[in-house]
């Protein structure tokens, strides 16, 4: 099943992002470049039936046969919202024995330092379900108690006991040598052939024991979840010649085929933002900006991702409620801040704004589904910023008399502002408190904002970004196209991502050569098996090698790209190290060439490049650029702001600041001191004047 | 006149500007105390040197930096002649500190020729000299022996470095190039945060900038005043007890706290806990004042409450009454390194004063210590490895849920170490690590528990150090709970078990040995009879019960 075969023959691919309440899709026509986007209520029952029903649609709308897609990206938040709703497997942990609890023990550290009801960290395996095996090894990979067999039938009969629908399986220093976790499944099968079984050594095989034991244990309880899914997913596919190649978004920003998916679906874990930083890093590429700062503002929070020297930021371990997921994924910034954030007076007369959100339901009050709390969506609309008859394209009216009604309620008479004064109040508080998070993310890794273009987007990023990026010295904004779909966009173009790893805790000396390429050799091998599985011809794989590293004493890593080594020699592994200083320096301002290098984990980065056909630019709708006027309080006094339609800018159109630039799904705020030009790619530049 | 608005934006830039200062630290700093034990903590205070904003760390830091900054400005520092480019350090606990470790650094900010703000930092140091490593003896007997005091003085002035302090300090540590490396961080830190001010001062002026700190302390000490008017008054009194002071062996340190509630105000007289010790258990006013500070704020900020932004003006309404000479206000030269114990169980007894005032929402005691213990690996080459381990134990038992296992509470908030890790790195294996059944006080609602860990000696020769309490007097249950479990230090060598002190100081060890220690759980809430039988049931099918103390301590199943 060769991926570029397939490609040729049907030139259609299709991007699905499964929200929450939309189902989002971007459709690319390789023969004419053509991009069709389109929307369709999500099924959270089961998303199979909104994705088909989405891709029906869009085939009728857009005229093009089911039997011409060739590939379908799937974006899922089946695995989050699993572990998040606790819809998990009844699961079974096998430890080495004397280390039951180390799941449960944790890494300590508290989150609220003034809480004195503390919920405890979420324990996905119960006590009673987590069984000690006879076993243990050493640091170095030798054993020093063998795995006593004979306990085996015992810990068979408690798993049978217990209905265990799956099994985690987490020893001492597997990471180095895995043959005992390898031998306990090998027995596990044998007797129960039914039962899944993930092993550590597979999962995360990386030292620190709590890190990847949590990261097992949520892949172990998701398997069948997923598998269900995904089988429901196979089931669908087949109607009228509906057979594209199906491949599952992961949370390292790389897509993964429906078997990986199935074996390993804690990679598909925190996959939400990873739409959001392709596109980003797709449109450093098309804009030549190599220096991003993504801001993804929807109902409820704030996402902030950064693309550096074309690179998206990528961390190697994450969480989800609480519990760490020790897998590669992209970096992210969230603040309880967007559109439904709520605003409220509290103690002693504090404008307070967020985390708390009204969310989808009862959501602000302007969608007169029932909410009385204002929020920053309603401070938009109480301005003239939104047009209450254009919402959605004009498919939700907004109630503009309850808005103003609530503002002056909750916010306004308490602290004894006009209903302007406070709805500006609540836009005020939230643009510096998005500025702080924005300018925190970049100044932790030693960057400065003013090297970099802040790329809004998000139903709610337009109306904030300029006074976002005016705050932190940044002076160009880019909205790009389709910024409600733009995580379906950046999955059009993705590529197929497997990360491989191996924890050894070696001194980065050259005596050391042999230990690390053995290393690097078994990961290439491996990687190349994975990306030949899945179809990948060898002239489209690219395999990067990459080391966490640190000075020997430090508790903590530096994750250094190594490039595409194939055989690591004395002069690769200098250069090596001379990186680790360098983006030492960088980071946290100081490097010691004389201090002692560690490599503590090895990683290999397999990439299977898909064809990205090119896309064509979208011609300007044929009407008006200039929608008219609209009433908008503007610096302290109701204006007359010019209104114009996006998908009508041309060429040459000049948006000056203050004005309001409003899309179906969208409405930006360009302010004073700023102007807009279309640019590539179909992106609306600002730049401070 | 600055409205809300302002005041909000301001006071959320301040706390930003606290949070940049903290990755500032964290990104320059050298030591592995700083870094990975994150032993440090940033703040931005007012032209008074009262505290706006603070990045969220040690709860033992937070609270206390106000107070060294203000008894630096009434007497140890000309304020008139702390200039700009001047950067004023100290360490000494008698000029307003808590202990010679944690090193504070502070750095006025002007606008318009005025003093508008101060920044400031505090990081416990990885050693500053004395008596033993890392500057935590249990033994010392007087300050002298705990390590190079640095009274007030200038580090930077007129924005040139003081040379002679610097090398002052370098020759009187043992890792010069950690510390000054550390504290160098500190310095850039100061400045990231005065840039952050000035930048906001140049938006709003020198009086927006004063008026905005003025208001904000206000604000919180109105909701302070809001949430404390809310407590019935009266006076509630609670006395808790640490084992030693490890060289007085069995002799207990009273911690008694009567804590009176008038109106919108609360004080809380110290006067009848013990006078000061001979070791090194003592605590200066700063460390004394923190614990009640926080334990005030905590029952303050309760769920329910609307939340309290936490700065100095919540410090208005509450008056400590503290003695010179007692253990929680000690005179010098008395040693004080081991303050967090006493803060510890300060806070343990200012909870159980807490909670006759406002029942519903505290806790009986956590385990109320630091499991501090350090082992020195000597291989035969002579080569030798250090590891300092800091363990935790339970939360106590709530009025509405039951206390949490192994749950870092109070005074400190630190991380474990993975012990894979360890055992990559140094000749130690852990030969257990779980959670100890029966450890957490009975109750309606049960302790969470407390932990076990076993070390086994791998090189030829190891001295362990450790500092402990919680071996005699357990930690209390409330309401008709009961009490926890005593914690306990075990050495197993060849087949034969024999008790460590809690409090000890290079005890030799070799190839083979085990130490276990068995941390305290959290006392139990409400009497054990009336804990729900399902409950019991799961506890008991869970382990953290064992069928024994389910029908000893909760009389079931009988």
């Amino acid at each position: 099943m060769a991926v570029t075969a397939s490609q040729d023959s049907r030139p259609l691919r299709i991007a699905v992002d499964i929200g929450g309440t939309f189902t989002d899709l971007q459709i690319l026509d390789a023969r004419s470049g053509a991009v069709w986007a389109w929307k369709t209520p999500t099924t959270p029952e089961d998303p199979s039936i909104g994705l088909m029903a989405g891709v029906r649609e869009a085939a009728e709308r857009f005229g093009f046969a089911l039997a011409e897609v060739g590939l379908l990206l799937h974006g899922t938040t089946i695995a989050t919202n699993a572990v998040l709703e606790r819809r998990l497997a009844r699961g079974a942990l096998l430890t080495t024995a004397g280390f039951e609890d180390v799941l449960e023990i944790t890494r300590h550290v508290r989150r609220e330092l003034y809480v004195l009801a503390p919920d405890p960290f979420p324990v996905l395996v119960p006590r009673d379900c987590r069984l000690g095996v006879p076993e243990r090894m050493r640091a170095d990979g030798s054993v020093e108690t063998p795995l006593d067999e004979a306990a085996i039938p015992g810990l068979l009969a408690r798993l049978e006991a217990l209905g265990a629908e799956a099994v985690a399986v987490c020893l001492l220093h597997s990471y180095v040598n895995p043959a005992h976790e390898q031998r306990l499944r090998a027995l596990i099968r044998a007797a129960r052939p039914d039962l899944p079984v993930s092993l550590s050594s597979e999962i995360s095989p990386e030292i620190r024991e709590y890190e990847r034991a949590s990261t097992t244990v949520l892949n172990a309880l998701l398997a069948p979840v997923v598998k269900a899914y995904l089988d429901r997913l196979e089931q669908r596919l087949g109607e009228g010649g509906f057979q594209p190649l199906v491949f599952l978004v992961q949370s390292n920003g790389g897509v993964c085929s429906l078997a990986t998916a199935a074996e390993q679906p804690a990679r598909l874990l925190l996959s939400g933002p990873s739409g959001g930083a392709l596109a980003a890093g797709r449109i450093a590429e098309l804009l030549s900006r190599p220096n991003l700062v993504a801001v993804d503002m929807g109902g409820t929070s704030f996402d902030v991702s950064v693309v550096q020297a074309g690179r998206v930021s990528v961390v190697t371990q994450g969480e989800i409620d609480r519990l760490p997921v020790r897998l590669p994924m992209v970096e992210m910034r969230t603040i309880g801040a967007g559109g439904g954030s709520i605003a409220s007076v509290e103690g002693g007369g504090r404008l307070v704004v967020g985390p708390r959100s009204a969310g989808a339901r009862p959501g602000p009050v302007a969608y007169g589904r029932g909410g009385t709390e204002p929020t920053v969506t309603d401070a938009n609309l109480a301005l003239g910023r939104l047009d209450p008859e254009y919402f959605l394209g004009g498919a939700m009216k907004l109630d503009m008399a309850a808005t103003r009604a609530a503002i002056a309620e909750r916010v306004g008479t308490p602290l004894g502002l006009s209903v302007e004064q406070a709805a500006q109040g609540i836009l005020t508080v939230t643009n510096a408190n998005l500025g702080a998070a924005v300018r925190l993310s970049l100044f932790e890794k030693g960057f400065d904002p003013r090297d970099f273009a802040l790329l809004s987007f998000g139903g709610a990023g337009g109306l904030h970004a300029t006074e976002v990026a005016a705050e932190m010295g940044i002076t160009e904004v880019i909205f790009p196209r389709e910024p409600g779909t733009l995580s379906a966009y950046g999955i059009l173009y993705s590529d197929l991502v497997q990360d491989l790893a191996r924890s050894r805790l070696l001194r980065a000396e050259p005596g050391n050569l042999p230990a690390i390429a053995a290393l690097a050799a078994e990961l290439r091998e491996e990687a190349e098996a994975r990306l030949a599985r899945d179809g990948v011809a060898p002239a489209r794989r690219v395999l990067e090698l990459a080391a966490d590293m640190r000075y020997h004493g430090q508790a903590f890593e530096l994750l250094v790209p190594w490039g595409e080594v194939a055989v690591p020699d004395a002069a690769a592994l200098e250069m090596l190290r001379a990186r680790f200083h360098e983006m030492h320096q960088q980071r946290f301002s100081y490097s010691d060439r004389n201090e002692a290098v560690e490599i503590v984990t090895l990683r290999v980065t397999a990439i299977g490049r898909l064809p990205k056909p090119d896309a064509a630019e979208a011609a300007p709708a044929a009407r008006p650029a200039r929608k008219g006027t609209r009433r908008v309080f503007e610096a302290g006094a109701w204006r007359d702001l010019p209104v114009w339609d996006r998908d009508a800018l041309r060429p040459g159109d000049v948006v000056i600041g203050p004005a309001i630039v409003e899309e179906p799904f969208a409405t930006h705020a360009i302010t004073a001191g700023w102007s807009a030009v279309p640019g590539p790619a179909g992106a609306l530049i600002a730049r401070r004047v | 006149m600055l409205g809300p608005i302002e005041i909000e934006v301001i006071r959320n830039a301040l706390t930003a500007a606290a949070a940049e200062m903290d990755v500032t630290v964290w990104r320059t700093s050298r030591s592995t105390i700083v870094r990975e034990l994150l032993d440090y903590s940033t703040a931005v205070f007012d032209a008074e040197g009262n505290n706006l904003a603070q990045s969220a760390r040690i709860p033992g830091h937070l609270n206390s930096m106000s107070h060294l900054l203000r008894e630096l400005l009434d007497r140890w520092v000309d304020p008139d002649s702390w200039g700009p480019d001047d950067v004023v350090i100290t360490n000494d606990p008698y000029c307003g500190g808590q202990h010679l470790p944690d090193i504070t650094a502070f750095k006025p900010v002007f606008h318009e020729g005025r003093r508008i703000a101060f920044v400031g930092t505090l990081c416990h140091h990885i050693d500053v000299g004395g008596l033993a490593a890392g500057s935590y003896a249990a033994k010392a007997i007087e300050i002298f022996q705990e390590g190079l005091r640095i009274p007030p003085v200038k580090l930077i002035e007129r924005g040139i470095r003081n040379e002679g302090v610097w090398a002052m300090i370098r020759q009187n540590v043992r890792k010069p190039d950690l510390l000054l490396g550390d504290l160098q961080s500190q310095i850039a830190s100061l400045e990231v945060g005065a840039a952050a001010l000035r930048r906001l001062a140049t938006r709003y002026g020198a009086a927006g900038m004063i008026e905005a700190g003025a208001r904000i302390l206000d604000m919180s000490e109105a909701a302070m005043r809001a949430a404390i008017g809310r407590m019935p008054d009266g006076t509630y009194e609670f006395t808790d007890f640490l084992d030693d002071d490890g060289i007085d062996l069995g002799q207990p340190i009273r911690l008694q706290v009567r804590l009176t509630v008038a109106e919108e105000e609360i004080t809380v007289d110290l006067s009848g806990c013990s006078p000061q010790v001979q070791g090194p258990t003592n605590a200066t006013l700063a460390s004394s004042n923190s614990a009640v500070m926080f334990a005030v704020m905590c029952a303050s900020m309760s769920p329910g409450d609307e939340p309290i932004a936490a700065n100095a003006g919540c410090y208005r309404p509450v008056r400590t009454i503290a003695p010179e000479g007692l253990v929680v206000n000690a005179r010098h030269p008395a040693p004080v390194v081991h303050r967090v114990a006493v803060t510890h169980r300060l806070l343990n007894a200012m909870f159980g004063a807490l909670h006759q005032v406002v029942p519903d929402r505290i806790p009986a005691a956590y385990y109320g210590n630091s499991y501090v213990c350090t082992f020195q690996t000597v291989a035969a080459d002579a080569s030798r490895e250090v590891l300092v381990e800091i363990e935790i134990g339970g939360s106590g038992g709530h009025p509405a849920k039951d206390g949490v296992s192994a749950f870092a509470s109070g005074m400190h908030n630190n991380s474990n170490i993975p012990i894979e890790m360890i055992e990559s790195q140094m000749p130690l294996t852990i030969t257990r690590y779980g959670l100890l059944p029966d450890s957490g006080g009975p109750g309606a609602r049960r302790g969470g528990l407390g932990l076990f860990r076993e070390w086994r000696v791998d090189s030829e020769r190891c001295f362990f150090t450790a500092n402990m309490d919680r071996f005699v007097h357990p930690p209390y249950g409330l309401a008709g709970g009961q009490p926890a479990s005593l914690g306990r230090l075990i050495l197993t060598r060849e087949g034969q078990e024999v008790a460590l002190q809690p409090k000890a100081d290079n005890v030799p060890l070799v190839r083979g040995d085990r130490v276990r220690l068995e941390t305290s759980g959290g006392g139990g809430f409400g009497p054990p009879e009336a804990r729900d039988p399902a409950a019991l049931a799961r506890d008991v099918a869970l382990g953290y019960v064992t069928p024994a103390a389910a029908r000893a301590a909760y009389g079931a199943g009988a």
